[in-house]
């Protein structure tokens, strides 16, 4: 099966603090792989580092031959043209309407013609279902389109690599589920690889071919979604059933944390 | 991508050769173009070469078939690979275009 990305021995944090403890795992090419975890698990920083915003403190990325984690600005640039990101509160410029946000990296990124990309733009909304909403603007849009019309600027550069960052946050249920098959849709028509950070587990066992799962920054589960379902593993079978898990210092450590200086 | 244009009697054939893509598009959008200017009657992409046709190429191909319409010129396509075709029935361009098996369909038909 041909990988999209490689990520070995990633080791990533923030202020001397370690997020990421080495993780290692593979994207395969054209399927859609799910992220998951608690909060705190590390899925929102690795998603960073797989985008080119963050660099690791060790480990590589490895992407058609490339070492992501090495490049320099200019390449991280090319890379970047060839992924798309729809980040959690969509990150629509507000000040434009929804067809100039989904044509802003189309003007940016090539010298088509404005007639060509005008209709591309058409294209693209009304893959996501927002034809006639071109001229809308996001705050006049509800929460739904406005993920929809992130996922037709996302789609603007036609990415091989998409990704996306919580993509049912806020959302109910029968627009999560529309949305879900619109990613299966990116995955299906356009043979693209989706990587997707979720905790939504209806959702997740939709749409996910490859599931990894993330415990404080450790990989605990990759696999299938047939195979998450089966394990035995006490944090994913309690993760499954929604079971929070128990506060694990002491009165002790308690203390610590509230008199430290 | 590489383009090679063959004319009979009304008919403009241009066969396309490699990916359409955002690099590339413009070059075709400038032969589909100048067919369209030239009032071409019967224009036909061949795209049996082309492994690749990203959202600029067939916006090309649909401001092209806006162009034709206005002198009632006819724009075909043929020998579309079945991810193009997908792609193209998903767009729901599949009844716009005038799609054809192949050249010869395409000439005749």
């Amino acid at each position: 099966m041909e990988k999209a990305l490689i990520i070995k021995d990633l080791v990533a944090g923030y202020n001397n603090k370690i997020i990421l403890k080495k993780i290692s795992f593979d994207v395969p090419k054209g399927m859609i792989t799910a992220i998951v975890g608690g909060s705190g698990s590390g899925k929102s920083t690795i998603l960073k580092h797989l985008i080119g915003l963050l660099k690791p403190l060790s480990g590589e990325i490895i992407t058609k031959g490339y070492d992501l984690t090495k490049l320099d600005e200019k390449d991280l640039n090319k890379y970047r043209k060839s992924m798309g990101v729809l980040f959690q509160g969509s990150a629509l410029l507000n000040s434009l309407t929804i067809e100039e946000n989904v044509a802003l990296p189309i003007r940016e990124h090539s010298k088509l013609n404005e007639s060509t990309i005008k209709i591309m733009v058409k294209m693209k909304l009304d893959l996501v279902g927002l034809s006639g909403f071109g001229n809308f603007y996001p705050s006049q849009l509800s929460g739904g389109m406005k993920k929809r019309a992130g996922i037709a600027r996302a789609m603007a550069l036609d990415p091989e690599l998409i990704f996306f960052d919580e993509p049912q946050a806020g959302l109910d249920p029968i627009t999560a589920s529309g949305l879900d098959f619109l990613i299966m849709k990116l995955r299906d028509l356009f043979k693209m690889t989706v990587v997707v950070v979720t905790h939504e587990l209806h959702s997740l066992f939709t749409i996910a071919d490859k599931i990894i799962h993330l415990d404080k920054g450790e990989l605990i589960f990759d696999g299938t979604k047939e195979e998450f379902k089966r394990s035995e593993n006490p944090k994913i079978v309690n993760f499954i059933n929604r079971i929070p898990e128990e506060e694990n210092y002491c009165p002790e450590d308690y203390f610590n944390i509230l008199t430290a200086e | 991508m590489e383009i090679k244009i063959e004319d009979q009697k009304n008919i403009r054939i241009l066969s396309a050769m490699g990916e359409v893509d955002m690099h590339t598009s413009p070059e075709l959008r400038k032969h589909l173009l100048k067919a369209v200017k030239d009032k071409i009657p019967i224009v036909i992409v061949d795209l049996k070469e082309v492994s690749y046709i990203d959202s600029s190429g067939i916006a090309t191909l649909v401001e092209a078939l806006k162009g034709m319409m206005k002198y009632k010129g006819s724009l075909k396509l043929c020998s579309l690979s079945e991810r193009v075709k997908e792609i193209f029935s998903f767009a729901k361009l599949d009844k716009v275009f005038e799609i054809y098996k192949d050249l010869q369909d395409a000439t005749i038909g």
